[in-house]
């Protein structure tokens, strides 16, 4: 019984992981076909990497370093209000600011490619597959991620200490640089991490709102290569994507801990 | 104890008196202009007509609605996206509990890791996930060529672009949320009530059954309405491993909008997908409260 469940465990972990090691797999493999097993391996694809698709990286790259600033700089400030302001107004923000994380972003990417296409009608603003307009959707999508994981930075708060720097001479504006943002760093940390991805993984909403020069993403120019055939190529990026993050995940899981990521959510 | 902790600092007040209220309106100007201006132009235009350019035209009439729930074409994709999301929830459910349990119980050593490679899915790329699976589930992938070699199967069968393919993949993109989700709550139920039941006679797999597992029913239920909710309403997926032939709702709206230029259309099937997943999220959230989760 207790061997039988081992193995459940075990072949549950082997499904997990095998997306990912046959990525790895087939950047390595010599055919084009991508049929397995690959008779000999060879690190040939990781010099024939399309410049397409490095462009499309560093465009993912680029958008979500400015989704993560966008949304934690504002997101930030909507959080400490939910927790310190007042009236009916708080009420409000708490349901708008998170209420993007259960629309699907397919509806989101939609409404706003019809939304700057009106704007487009009327203005003469093109936001349309423009890497502004990439941002404005992967920002808001993005914003509750930074709300959620600063509210959940802020329940620990002990008001006292705020008391002890304001009794000491502090300006309520420096209490709050140097008190009380460095006590919430840990959850604005972890709501910009989840920002960050919320962007770079983004498909839904860079298929309306993106597609241009500057705002063709690596998921955009992926499934736009798959249309003719996957070639190795791509495995190979894609493979060196994969070292990337999860380097990133275990750097930041030393330096802040992983169990704080543990709530992030991301759509399909 | 932290309920306490919580419940105290709550009732003092903060005392940095700033105006919070209005350093939070920038954040509300980027959901106004990202967020909720654009769902109101997308319900508007739900009601209305469309050109034959791709404009809307007419007036206000709940006709497309009544198309999409009467017609027998737009009725299959509603009713095949159902069984896509119900399908994925099971499998879910069936993976995702005993993952859930042995995470949540588990003394080795090697549960910090086993923890990282469970979540680590969630944190990389949907489109690198899915097409991980093409060498595994093509008609000369791994599968098929095992399959083949031990002599299972005469020939290779089709699990990719078509519904199978969607749904394994689908459900390796979601098991890790529902097993986060039900170890969060598993870990909350004492094991004193399982050393109590096994003292008292039970057997492991009836102290589980009649003890752990009726305390779990809510989040499990919530972790299915999650998963249901984001199974049904997957773009990617459905697109890379449906190989352009798997037509669910979220790829049949992006076709109305992208290929036919029904925005009325388009937009109509989209407030029906947000009406259905924003309700079952808002279910999932009232039951992880009733859970105490």
């Amino acid at each position: 019984m207790r061997v039988l469940f081992r193995l459940l465990i075990a072949c549950i972990y082997i499904f997990l992981i095998a997306p990912f090691l046959f990525v790895a797999i087939s950047s390595v493999g010599d055919s084009a076909m991508l049929s397995f097993p690959p008779h000999s391996f060879t690190l040939h694809w990781y010099g024939q990497i399309s410049p397409k698709l490095v462009d499309a990286l560093k465009v993912s790259v680029l958008a979500a370093l400015a989704t993560m600033t966008i949304s934690s700089g504002l997101g930030l400030w909507v959080a400490l209000a939910i927790a310190r302001g007042r009236g009916a107004f708080v009420s409000f923000l708490k349901v708008v600011s998170i209420a993007p994380l259960s629309v699907p972003h397919l509806a989101i990417g939609i409404a706003l490619y019809q939304t700057v296409l009106l704007l487009w009608d009327y203005s003469g603003v093109t936001l349309a597959a423009t890497f502004p307009g990439l941002v404005l959707g992967h920002s808001a999508i993005a914003l509750p991620f930074v709300v959620r994981g600063v509210l959940a930075g802020h329940t620990h708060l002990d008001p006292a200490l705020e008391e002890a720097a304001l009794s000491l001479g502090a300006t309520p504006t420096a209490a709050l640089w140097r008190v009380t943002l460095p006590l919430i760093r840990p959850g604005l940390v972890s709501g910009a991490f989840l920002a960050f991805l919320a962007s770079f993984d983004d498909v839904p909403i860079a298929l309306f709102m993106g597609g241009g020069t500057d705002s063709t993403t690596f998921p955009l120019q992926v499934l736009a290569s798959l249309e003719f055939s996957l070639k190795p190529d791509i495995m190979a990026i894609s493979t060196l994507v994969v070292v990337a993050s999860v380097t990133l995940i275990i750097a930041l899981d030393y330096f802040f801990g992983l169990e704080r990521f543990l709530h992030g959510q991301s759509a399909d | 104890m932290r309920r306490l902790h919580q419940r105290t600092t709550d009732a003092r007040r903060y005392p940095i008196d700033i105006r919070w209220n209005r350093l939070a309106l920038p954040g509300l100007a980027l959901l106004a202009a990202g967020f909720l201006a654009p769902l109101l132009l997308l319900a508007i235009y739900s009601i209305f007509r469309d050109g034959p350019y791709g404009q809307i035209v007419g007036d206000a009439t709940l006709a497309n609605y009544a198309a999409i729930l009467s017609d027998p074409f737009y009725l299959k994709v509603l009713g095949d996206t159902v069984l896509l999301g119900l399908l994925v929830t099971a499998a879910c459910a069936c993976l995702g509990y005993p993952l859930a349990y042995f995470l949540a119980r588990t003394s080795s050593r090697w549960r910090p890791v086993l923890l990282f490679l469970m979540i680590t899915p969630l944190m990389i790329s949907s489109v690198i996930r899915n097409i991980g699976w093409i060498p595994i589930l093509g008609d000369h992938g791994a599968l098929n060529t095992l399959m083949l070699t031990i002599g299972v199967i005469g020939r290779p069968i089709a699990m990719m672009n078509n519904f199978t393919g969607v749904v394994i993949a689908l459900v390796h993109a979601l098991l890790p949320y529902m097993t986060l989700l039900l170890m969060t709550v598993i870990r909350a139920i004492s094991t004193d009530l399982e050393y109590a039941a096994r003292n008292l006679g039970a057997s492991p797999w009836r102290s589980f059954w009649m003890v752990v597992f009726p305390l779990s029913k809510r989040g499990l239920g919530a972790g299915c309405a999650l998963v249901f909710s984001i199974a049904v309403s997957s773009y990617t997926t459905p697109t890379i491993l449906g190989g352009g032939r798997v037509l669910v709702m979220a790829t049949f709206i992006a076709q109305q909008i992208q290929s036919v230029m029904h925005y009325a259309f388009g937009s109509a099937l989209a407030i029906v997908l947000f009406v259905a997943a924003v309700g079952l999220s808002a279910i999932a959230s009232k039951r992880l409260e009733q859970s105490g989760v």
